[in-house]
């Protein structure tokens, strides 16, 4: 009986491996480690199964990788080519700025993110079936970032076609960004080029030339091919130039012909390199085209790092705080050059995840602001980036219902009387309140004082009418210009003086992300200050000085030269 | 003791088959909006073949089609309208854009080996708006617009169909080489025109067929025997829960209308 029993039991085990064998032979070696690991810090978002449906998921755009079909934006490798592990372990490092993607780097340790690198792996076939390792882009031929190679840069963006989605200055406002999708449907936003700090793999040179010629897998983003294929620089930029004229000469037109026919040409042998049937003088002109090709795309990268600055700015605090700058004259306008002689004060905006309805994937970065005042009034412009200009409510089937962009600069009713006093709490106020100007796109001209104690608790101010305004959208930036005296007679508005850090918050909304009510992007309190004035004093006090220390040295002199005699 | 070792045996067969299935129903999920294509292929000479045709209707209200709204490049995607191709009903409702094929057939004659598949841009739509392409062939790809458009195949990494790749208007003719495996349909978007779209579907065998104008389809030269007969339909789904089953007699004709309803809304 006994030994019948282990008889079955090796029966059953036997059956159980056999088992294993037909339905699980794929099963890959897991890694306990980089399973535990996993399941603790990234199931949440990526799913157990890696299928990118953890329970956090929902909210979040982009919505976290779905491993299971091994598209990975990020890569050192070519189109098509799966990541390295270094790649892997690299964005595991330092997260995906700009998207909901933390950095592990101070909260798991290295031999942890290398076990989790393995562990996903596991999740898409493809790692286990590919015999040779993915190639690599290869960086060779780099040109030095220089003015002139920014220059011809610029030229590419326009010929590759890249304002079509990123915009003429490249904000991510082109004209295509409203509708564009990632392959798993969800909505994605071209990357604001002058944000290179939210770029999802970094913004150096070499970053940003690895994403032309790699693509960003799975994202609306084309692969590129060189669109004047086969053309020197020179001869590219001289197509553009003919295929732009209204009117060819009979030389013009010929020549363009030929340019469009050696185009044509290196077309046909790049289809035929694909296809892996090019003869030997085929394959010398590709490697010259992809020479060109590439040449060209380190211009192009030097164009795009040229539009942003290296880092993020130092927000609005200490030597930074938004500082309103004396002047004499009338103050500007919303366009006066004037503007461009101050530097601007940078407030970092999140979305307002506290209150229902949140905001979980903000699209405003940030508001930048510059003030200048005079003696009776003061101005002030603030500028921000939003892709899209949205003036009114409006249903889209394929974009689903868009809302009116909008922003609300707050101030406190009554201004502390230090700067470490309590101030009303930041969103909009509570026990305390906060005085708001709040500006719609729709109302370019209009802006309406409001006083509020909590989010959902604002009022209109009777007395309207103090401010004057004027916004203007362009290239995928608000400008918002205000004007107003430095006193006013109605007692609900804030009161200015020289040298009184007031303190200043920031509401947006971007209306074709859904923004609207509480669902919006915040800033906390910063400050800024009427610099106080180089009073009338300081054009006494230094020739007094200098005066004084004449007479000071004099004096020495005199008293030197008596004891020495 | 042998029906205890019988019952050992099939309650672990039937938890070993309950977990396969555990496992695989999520993909079976999403194949219900897919073709079904047979394990294997081998092509061989056909002769006295017989001929399967029908005219596929659609039943249910026509909603009128979508007018499409153009929102850049005018000068060249406006100078014609167009709507949304998902459900193109003709007169008699009689229904466009059908894909009907053999899903279980294991062989039967080659490919024409000299069709080149193309699909064409012009004035920013893409035509055909669903269509068949071989594994293996290269689909040559035309932009006959002053536009830049980027063809982008939503297709799975494995077999390589995933593509997203730009096409400027300096170049008329691209090839995208052909897919591994059998797939489909995928959709063919062009970001930079939201609003382009169009189905492909890698095909393992020459028994499909895309439903014309008239609602109307021919397989021929199929072997004789017997088979299940498939639909896809963009709008309508499919019917791989319940193909219907032919029976195809050397040198005859086989007649099968198909009526399809849309899919029900998720
Ligand atoms: C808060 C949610 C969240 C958590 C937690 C999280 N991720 Fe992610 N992850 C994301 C999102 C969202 C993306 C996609 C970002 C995008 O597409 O721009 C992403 C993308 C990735 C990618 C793809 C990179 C590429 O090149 O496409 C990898 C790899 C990754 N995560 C690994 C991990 C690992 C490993 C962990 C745990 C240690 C983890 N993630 C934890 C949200 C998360
Ligand atoms: C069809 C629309 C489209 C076109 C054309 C396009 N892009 Fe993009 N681009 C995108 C989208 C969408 C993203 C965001 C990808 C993501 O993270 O999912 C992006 C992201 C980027 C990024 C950020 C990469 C990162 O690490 O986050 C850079 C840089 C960029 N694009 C440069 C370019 C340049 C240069 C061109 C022209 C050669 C170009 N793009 C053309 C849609 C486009």
């Amino acid at each position: 009986m006994r030994s019948k029993n282990v008889v079955y039991l090796i029966l059953i085990l036997g059956l159980l491996s056999v088992y294993n064998l037909i339905f699980a032979q794929d099963a890959p070696e897991v890694s306990e480690k980089g399973k535990e690991v996993y399941e603790e810090s990234c199931a949440h978002c990526h799913g157990t199964e890696g299928r990118g449906d953890g329970s956090a998921a929902e909210n979040l755009l982009p919505q976290p990788r779905d491993f299971t079909r091994g598209l990975y934006k990020i890569r050192s490798t070519e189109s098509g080519q799966l990541p390295t592990d270094q790649d892997l372990f690299d964005i595991i490092t330092e997260g995906m700025p700009g998207s909901s993607m933390p950095g592990w780097e101070t909260s798991l340790k290295a031999d942890e993110r290398w076990e989790v690198v393995a562990y996903i792996k596991t999740f898409y076939d493809g790692f286990k079936e590919s015999e040779t390792p993915p190639r690599q882009i290869s960086l060779e031929g780099k040109i030095p970032y220089s003015e002139e190679s920014i220059e011809i840069g610029k030229g590419l963006y326009t010929q590759f076609a890249c304002f079509e989605c990123h915009g003429q200055v490249g904000r991510g406002d082109g004209t295509s960004a409203p509708t564009l999708q990632d392959e798993w449907g969800f909505q994605s936003w071209p990357a604001n080029l002058a944000q290179g700090w939210n770029f999802r793999g970094g913004n150096d040179i070499d970053d940003i030339y690895k994403r032309f010629i790699g693509g960003i897998a799975g994202s609306a983003m084309p692969m590129f091919e060189d669109p004047a294929f086969g053309l020197t620089i020179e001869q590219s930029i001289r197509y553009n130039e003919l295929d732009n004229k209204v009117e060819m000469t009979e030389a013009e037109e010929e020549e363009y012909n030929q340019l469009d026919e050696k185009m044509g040409n290196a077309f046909e042998i790049l289809d035929l390199m694909a296809e892996g049937s090019a003869d030997e003088e085929q394959k010398q002109s590709y490697a010259t085209a992809m020479k060109a090709f590439y040449e060209k795309s380190w211009h192009l990268a030097n164009y795009v790092k040229s539009l942003s600055s290296e880092k993020r700015p130092e927000p609005a605090i200490g030597k930074n705080v938004l500082r309103s700058q004396y002047t004499e004259d009338d103050l500007p306008q919303i366009m006066d050059a004037a503007w461009d002689t101050l530097d601007s004060s940078y407030f970092p905006l999140v979305g307002q995840i506290i209150i229902e309805p949140r905001q979980f994937n903000p699209t405003i970065d940030s508001v930048n602001a510059k003030s200048f005042y005079n003696d009776t009034e003061v101005a002030f412009l603030f500028t921000w980036d939003d892709r899209t200009n949205n003036t009114e409510v409006k249903e889209n089937e394929d974009t689903g219902k868009t809302f009116e962009d909008a922003i609300a600069i707050q101030f406190p009713v009554k201004i502390p009387k230090s700067p470490t006093a309590e101030k009303p709490y930041f969103l909009w106020g509570g026990r305390k309140a906060v005085y708001l100007w709040e500006w719609k796109a729709s109302a370019a001209d209009k802006i309406t004082e409001l006083t509020a104690k909590g989010i959902n608790n604002a009022e209109e101010q009777e007395i309207q009418g103090d401010l004057q305004v004027e916004g203007k959208y362009t290239d995928g930036q608000y400008n918002l210009w205000i004007k107003r005296a430095l006193k006013t007679d109605d007692k609900k508005d804030l009161q200015l003086e020289p040298g009184v850090f007031v303190p200043i918050a920031f509401s947006a909304w971007d209306g074709a992300n859904g923004d609207v009510g509480t669902k919006r992007v915040i800033s906390s309190w910063y400050s800024f200050v009427l610099e106080p004035v180089p009073s009338s004093r300081r054009f006494i006090y230094p020739p007094l000085v200098a005066l004084l220390s004449f007479g000071l040295l004099v004096g020495l002199r005199e008293f030197v030269r008596q004891r020495n005699t | 003791m042998k029906t205890k070792m019988l019952t050992c045996l099939t309650l672990l067969l039937a938890c070993g088959f309950g977990l396969f299935v555990f496992a695989d129903s999520h993909e079976k999920e999403e194949d219900m909006n897919k073709l079904v294509f047979p394990k294997a292929y081998k092509t061989t000479a056909v002769s006295n073949g017989g001929k399967i045709s029908g005219v596929v209707k659609f039943d249910g209200e026509v909603p009128e089609m979508k007018k499409l709204e153009i929102t850049k490049d005018k000068a060249v995607c406006g100078v014609t309208d167009k709507f949304d191709e998902a459900l193109v009903v003709g007169e008699g409702n009689v229904l466009k854009n059908t894909i009907v094929y053999l899903m279980d057939i294991s062989q039967g004659k080659d490919f024409d080996k000299e069709a080149k598949p193309e699909l064409d841009q012009k004035n920013c739509r893409f035509n055909p708006h669903v269509q068949l392409i071989p594994v293996g062939t290269a689909l040559t790809v035309l932009n006959n617009d002053k536009a830049t458009h980027n063809v982008h195949i939503f297709g799975t990494s494995k077999n390589n169909t995933s593509v997203n790749k730009q096409q400027t208007k300096n170049r008329k003719k691209m090839r995208l080489t052909g897919a591994k495996g059998a797939e489909g349909p995928v959709e063919v978007k062009c970001d930079i025109h939201g609003w382009m779209k169009a189905w492909v579907a890698y095909v393992p065998h020459p028994y499909f067929a895309v439903t014309n104008e008239k609602g109307e389809f021919t397989l021929e030269d199929v072997p004789p025997g017997d088979y299940k007969l498939g639909y896809w339909h963009e709008a309508c789904g499919t019917n791989n829960k319940e193909p219907v089953k032919v029976t195809v007699a050397a040198g005859g004709e086989v007649k099968q209308d198909f009526t399809l309803k849309l899919k029900e809304a998720k």
